[in-house]
């Protein structure tokens, strides 16, 4: 329950970061004052929510596996590409 | 070919490369959807935290000297008569003689305009606030050069500290030429502007109907 609120949180956090990171290189491409005021407080906000999500995201999923390590080989059937075997 | 020529211009392309890579974690992330595994974790803080981070500082300094230079403050329409005449190299008015001269290059606005004290930067940058907000509030739609807005002035009394980071006010030539003038301008009892008047000729001040609203 809690790895699957960590994969949400992790989306939205990913989702705002991008939208963050277009608005800032727009206004660095295109400098007109009030996108820059934009981009740079906006777009600054959006992405230390992003960010501070993504972390809080990580702890959480820590804490649901026990701070146990996954290695790569044993991730979850439903995220391998390869289908079942007969 | 992109060429880089300043240190603004390199912050910039930091800035840039930067948020690409950012975004393609993210889109990586967002279509492959991997497993929270420790190699997701770390590419993650790359891509949410480091490169964004790094956007963030080098974006905000790039963006900090962009707002420093003359085609920033001519980028509102208001502005327009101001930068014409700045940039016209036959004019001889105040703001073109400096802004011909190349310590002042493209920055003319600002190193005229901005506050000399410490905390100088700082307040220009507030004001220039309330300039957007100003822009944004009164002169919306109001013709090309902002004719039909309300006349532009400054919000307080031009100070000659300005002039006086250049002009020393202790040189042979300058004490000859202002007799017995100097110590009031030391003292701010007189402005230099009060007699170097021609600094901005095509201003919307100094346009008739604004002289009529001031006469009112």
């Amino acid at each position: 329950m809690k790895h699957q609120l960590a994969k949400k949180m992790v989306l939205f956090s990913v989702i705002g970061t991008i939208v963050a990171m277009i608005f800032m290189a727009s206004s660095i491409v295109f400098p007109h004052p009030l996108a820059l005021v934009f981009a740079m407080s906006v777009g600054q906000g959006i992405a230390v929510l992003a960010l501070s999500l993504y972390l809080f995201a990580v702890a959480l999923d820590l804490q649901s596996s026990g701070g146990a390590y996954i290695p790569l080989e044993e991730a979850p059937a439903e995220e391998t590409s390869e289908p079942p075997a007969a | 070919m992109f060429a880089i020529h300043s240190t603004e211009q390199l912050l910039k392309a930091v800035a840039l490369a930067c948020a690409a890579l950012s975004v393609g974690i993210g889109v990586w992330y967002l279509i492959r959807r991997p497993h929270l595994h420790r190699v997701t974790k770390t590419m993650l803080l790359f891509g949410l935290g480091v490169f964004p981070g790094i956007v963030s500082l080098t974006g905000n300094i790039a963006s900090f000297e962009y707002t420093l230079s003359r085609p920033f403050c001519g980028s509102c329409h208001v502005m327009g008569p101001y930068l014409r005449d700045a940039e016209d190299p036959k004019s001889n008015s105040l703001a073109a003689l400096h802004s011909r001269n190349h310590k002042f290059g493209e920055n003319s606005c600002y190193t005229c305009h901005a506050d000399y004290q410490m905390f100088g930067a700082v307040t220009t940058k507030l004001n220039g606030m309330r300039h957007l907000f100003e822009y944004v509030t009164a002169y919306a739609n109001t013709g090309p050069d902002g004719e039909g807005g309300p006349p532009i002035h400054l919000y307080k009394p031009f100070k000659s500290e300005a002039c006086m980071q250049c002009h020393s006010t202790t040189g042979r030539k300058y004490l000859e030429q202002h007799g017995d003038s100097v110590e009031q301008i030391r003292s701010g009892q007189m402005g230099c502007i009060d007699c170097h008047n021609e600094v901005h000729p095509l201003a919307l001040s100094r346009r008739p109907v604004a002289k009529k609203e001031a006469a009112r």
